[in-house]
């Protein structure tokens, strides 16, 4: 099955693979895998800058008072800026915070970066459907960056930057924020928005129609499956969240009244809306990372995924219920009983098809051969840790309980726990996984060791106080807390001085590695690496499969 | 890889992305089109609080005993000058009677301004059965300089109440309202 | 007799709150440094001359009652039935399950990184379906979280009891950063309750950052309907010791009953990001003793006779004024 072009990786700057020019290569790609390493660069500064800010953060939170914040507003607004717009920077790093890491690090990572990069591959198609249409979503990306970062300079209210946190609630961001800031936030979302859009519709028409031969659909990689049900998750909730903006900007500039509650308008509609969107959003940043711990867990125990079907269809359902549930973010909103009590009980029903998830990767492991590489380290974190972010997720479910918890720190600390321990490990497990096969190097083993353990410590000192700040009663996106309050945010704060270590460490680990790291073959990881782009070379040629393989009828 | 085949797949692709791009722009119409759809959800369901409205033809009759209380609550948006309160923060109706509430309005101001008001019951799930026939909120009002107003809403609690397991053990309902100058206010 | 009492009911509704509230409001600021001793409480009596009756003496908190505790791990202590329901919920149903849940998961990987790891089973299994525990691992958790639904929704449905009549009616205000409160059945108009300075909590020995000064005052043991609203934007008027949390939405009413079961001082914060200084809008209820609480009502000008005026208001209110009203609409 391996190492069909072996060599072809030696004669890289030969051209023999046809590859345009450097300007030309990058600025003007059509090709899914430099789009693909495109959007992983991308993803690495945003995510820096995004970790950068929440940096500032933990410093601020590290004890009771106001330390920092004035100084940093001093550098952002003028020197004579006042305590509210030291108050206002807070609003704006948080929203920052939010928006950089849902938009612009997790899901261009994930689906743009190793989307793009594997899905072409792992079902035998040498391209993505539209390769020019993939070139526009990932440099959509760009300017909509540009205009999240630009906001921060530009007023926003009683300082620069747009305060509204990320779910831009109305009407804090409408009347309650005047000034450009928010404006360009809202459009940066809209042409994030449609740099995702275009990208879901490239990787469904590519599933559906790109297949190799004797690839059906229920032999297509669980990776794959993640990521076309998180395409169809795209597609649906998306446009949701773009007309619900666009009204945010008409209710802003042209005089309109949907958000507006005192001119028969209504702010619940946007939370409706916006939560329609945004917690389809939360599985599209949570299923490719399934999808990327099922092909390592596999892999690493050189086993079958255990009960494919039922992982793969455990996705759908998540999927779907995953657009009937919204409304548990809006439990104190002064909902009627009955629906309070509905969206409890759908929201329950979630954990059924992610305990099938969890369970399946334990059975898959169960009676393998286990070797603990840096990915499956990785995998085995993200398993463990998206559990305890899990169960406390049934916790919140319960709308009589969450009357306490809503918007706590308990939040904060349960959806760190899927996304900076859950989304971000499958991140690292597959950066790990797949870095040989991108770069044709292997990573430094020890390093990447190195690096989880710092990192999980790490993160586990940063999250799991906030469970305890959270049940007594902090209320999140505040600068400044009371002093019984203190302990925990002090021991989170040390949390992320371990974390960033850890990120040191990888960045030393990449730049060692692409420059000094051994040369890596086509199946670095042997046996138990089944899919198709371990039969290729690493780096696979520029174009793969230009005769497509045919895929036999093997195990399942 | 024939010609052919390529044709094929390039109508085969062309084809899914028309119905990607169409699921796309189909839940783009669901977002504006829930604007109305609230609306009119809101409206039969009564869900947050909204009212019901009937003409005055509309034949319900009281039930002999079953006594609500009714709660008034008013609300003037901030930076407008006027000052709105109920004649009386409360009152009992019998369910399914008709009865009649005061609430007052003046204009501080020295310009003439007009106000619409919104509205909501709590608890919201009794918004489903609390109907007016007539209201100052259903037009916009305008307040000459100093003027007073006092101004009816006409109102009944549908009998139907009573067999609404969720509204079993309401005792009071409240119904609020808050003006909003229909012109923006300078500030 | 009853009409009598409820046109001087009236008459104070209309005017006596506006005056004598922001002065009793202040009074109660002022009585705060010296709240502990009888002696000082008249003394603040007597420099709001106005006023009939004293407020009650400024209640000390207690240290670690409805506020955080330094280190906590858990919930605050309850004060309300539904908070000590919903606590129980957490603390005997909920965490108990989650806990033993990561562990079981902790437990099976470390069990088989031992056992299968490639050193100890060098030759892997092929099984990849076995539909009994597929079938195990779905129904276990669907009934796990029956065990959890049933108590839950319960919960649901107790904190929803609509109030009882002889429930006191509040009505809360969320403003860009302060909260205002208005008795509207005892005629005492709204009064706006700010945060205190760092080195004026400290001087009242309140915590720093929860600390107002003109606390939400509250009868303790009786059940209380607070009507909620806000005049900007979305603010949420949360007290995690009475597990209380509702959004205060502009243009919009909310509402929730909540009793109170002890005297003392409750403190929240807002929970709903609504600008610059959403971290400085603290709230503080003080629950009274009934009897307390009716001289606090007193010494704000306010009316001890809520609910009694209530049928012949309405009997006014048809024969006099329906007519002219329908006239007066416009």
């Amino acid at each position: 099955m391996t190492t069909i072009a072996a060599d072809a990786h030696a004669h890289d700057h030969h051209d023999a693979d046809h590859k345009p020019a450097f300007f030309a290569r990058w600025f003007m790609s059509t090709n899914h895998k430099d789009i693909g390493t495109l959007y992983l660069i991308f993803a690495i500064i945003a995510g820096v800058i995004g970790g950068f800010i929440s940096g500032l953060m933990r410093i601020e939170l590290a004890e009771p008072g106001i330390q920092y914040l004035q100084t940093w507003a001093q550098i952002m607004d003028g020197p004579d800026a006042t305590l509210d717009q030291a108050y206002h920077l807070w609003n704006v790093l948080i929203t920052a915070h939010g928006l950089i890491m849902v938009f612009f690090m997790v899901m261009p990572a994930i689906i743009g970066g190793f989307g793009n990069w594997f899905v072409p591959i792992m079902i035998g198609a040498p391209d993505m459907a539209f390769p020019r249409m993939n070139n526009i979503s990932f440099w959509l990306l760009i300017p909509a960056f540009m205009l999240l970062l630009g906001s921060t300079f530009v007023p926003g209210g009683l300082g620069n930057g747009a305060g509204t946190g990320w779910t831009v609630y109305a009407p804090l961001s409408t009347s309650g924020s005047p000034g450009p800031a928010v404006d360009m936030a809202i459009l940066s979302l809209h042409i994030a928005g449609a740099s995702s859009i275009l990208g879901a519709i490239n990787f469904i028409t590519t599933i559906f129609n790109m297949r190799a031969p004797g690839m059906t659909l229920h032999k297509m990689p669980l990776f794959v499956w993640s990521v076309l049900v998180t395409a169809f998750l795209l597609l649906l909730a998306l446009p949701v969240l773009a007309a619900a903006i666009t009204m945010l900007l008409t209710d802003r500039n042209f005089g309109t009244v949907f958000y507006d509650g005192l001119r028969g308008g209504d702010p619940e509609l946007y939370q409706h809306l916006f939560w329609f969107f945004g917690h389809p959003e939360v599985y599209i940043m949570i299923l490719p990372g399934f999808g990327i711990v099922s092909q390592i867990v596999s892999t690493f125990s050189r086993k079958p995924v255990f009960g494919y079907l039922g992982m793969a269809y455990a996705m759908v359902a998540i999927g779907v219920v995953g657009f009937i549930v919204w409304a548990h973010h809006m439990f104190t909103t002064g909902m009627s009983v009955n629906v309070k009590m509905y969206f409890t009980a759908a929201t329950m029903v979630i954990a059924v098809p992610t305990g099938v998830k969890i369970f399946s990767w334990i059975a898959t492991m169960w009676g393998g051969s286990l070797s603990f590489k840096t990915p499956m380290v990785w995998a085995l974190g993200f398993i463990f840790m998206f559990t305890v972010g899990g169960v406390t997720g049934v916790v919140l479910a319960n709308g009589g309980v969450d009357d306490v918890l809503h918007d706590t720190y308990y939040v904060v600390a349960h959806f760190h726990y899927v996304l900076s321990l859950g989304a971000v490990f499958a991140l690292f497990a597959g950066f790990y996984y797949w870095f040989p096969k991108m770069t044709g190097r292997m990573y430094s083993e020890l390093l990447g060791q190195l690096h989880f353990w710092i990192f999980f410590i790490g993160v586990n000192v940063l999250f799991f106080p906030m469970h305890f700040v959270g049940l007594s009663g902090m209320p999140r996106r505040y600068p400044d807390y009371p002093e019984a309050f203190a302990y925990w945010n002090s021991i989170a704060s040390q949390g992320y001085n371990i974390l960033i270590i850890g990120v040191a460490i990888w960045f030393v680990n990449i730049f060692w590695s692409l420059f000094a790291g051994k040369k890596a073959e086509g199946n670095p990881w042997g046996e138990g690496a089944t899919t198709l782009e371990w039969t290729l070379s690493s780096p696979p040629p520029y174009h793969q499969f230009e005769t497509l393989p045919v895929i036999e009828d093997a195990h399942h | 890889m024939t010609s052919s085949t390529f044709t094929d797949l390039d109508r085969r692709k062309r084809k899914t992305m028309m119905i990607g791009a169409a699921f796309a722009l189909g839940s783009l119409g669901l977002g504006f089109a829930s604007v109305p759809l609230y609306r009119v959800f809101c409206q039969v369901t009564g869900f947050n609080g909204t009212t019901q409205r009937a003409d005055a033809s509309a034949a319900v009759l009281p039930v002999s005993g079953r006594v609500l209380s009714i709660r008034f609550d008013a609300n003037v948006s901030p930076g407008m000058p006027w000052e709105f309160y109920p004649e009386h923060s409360t009152d009992t109706v019998t369910v399914g009677a008709r009865d009649m509430a005061i609430f007052v309005a003046k204009n501080l101001s020295d310009k003439p301004i007009s106000g619409s008001a919104v509205f909501n019951v709590t608890p919201t799930q009794a918004g489903a059965y609390f109907t007016k026939i007539q209201c100052f909120c259903f037009t916009e009002q305008t307040l000459q300089p100093g003027q007073e107003v006092r101004m009816p809403v006409l109102y009944y609690v549908d009998p139907k109440i009573l067999d609404d397991p969720d509204n079993k053990d309401v005792e009071e309902i409240t119904l609020s309202y808050t003006f909003n100058p229909v012109e923006k206010v300078e500030e | 007799m009853n009409i009598i009492k409820s046109l001087v009911l009236a008459g104070l509704l209309a005017v006596a709150p506006s005056i004598a509230v922001s002065q009793g409001a202040l009074a109660q600021e002022a009585a705060a440094p010296a709240a502990a001793t009888v002696d000082s409480a008249t003394e603040a009596d007597a420099n709001a001359t106005e006023e009939a009756v004293a407020a009650p003496a400024r209640m000390k908190p207690t240290e670690g009652i409805g506020m955080p505790r330094p280190a906590e791990f858990g919930l605050q202590e309850q004060f309300s039935p539904t908070g000590r329901q919903a606590r129980w919920i957490h603390d005997a149903l909920l965490l108990p399950i989650i806990t033993v849940i990561s562990l079981f998961v902790l437990a099976l990987m470390l069990w088989i990184m031992v056992r299968y790891r490639r050193a100890a089973n060098p030759v892997p299994s092929k099984t990849s379906h076995n539909t009994l525990i597929e079938i195990i691992w779905t129904v276990v958790p669907i009934l796990i979280l029956v065990v959890i639904a049933v108590p839950s929704i319960g919960l649901i449905a107790e904190q929803y009891k609509p109030a009882p009549k002889d429930a006191l009616t509040v009505k809360v205000t969320g403003y860009q950063w302060y909260w205002g409160y208005e008795y509207p059945d005892q005629g005492i108009s709204e009064y706006v309750s700010n945060i205190l300075p760092p080195e004026k909590a400290l001087e009242n020995g309140e915590p720093n950052l929860l600390a107002v000064d003109n606390r939400l005052v509250l009868p303790a043991g009786r059940p209380v309907k607070l009507i909620i609203t806000a005049a900007d934007v979305i603010h949420s008027f949360a007290v995690p010791s009475l597990w209380f949390k509702m959004d205060a939405v502009p243009g919009r009413l909310n509402e929730k009953t909540v009793t109170i079961e002890k005297p003392g001082v409750y403190y929240g914060q807002c929970s709903e990001l609504c600008g610059v200084k959403h971290g400085f809008m603290p709230i503080a209820i003080e629950a009274l003793p009934p009897a307390e609480f009716d001289q606090w009502v007193l010494s704000q000008g306010g009316e001890l006779a809520g609910e009694q005026a209530e049928a012949p208001a309405e009997a006014a209110a048809e024969t006099a004024d329906a007519a002219p009203a329908a006239n007066a609409k416009i």
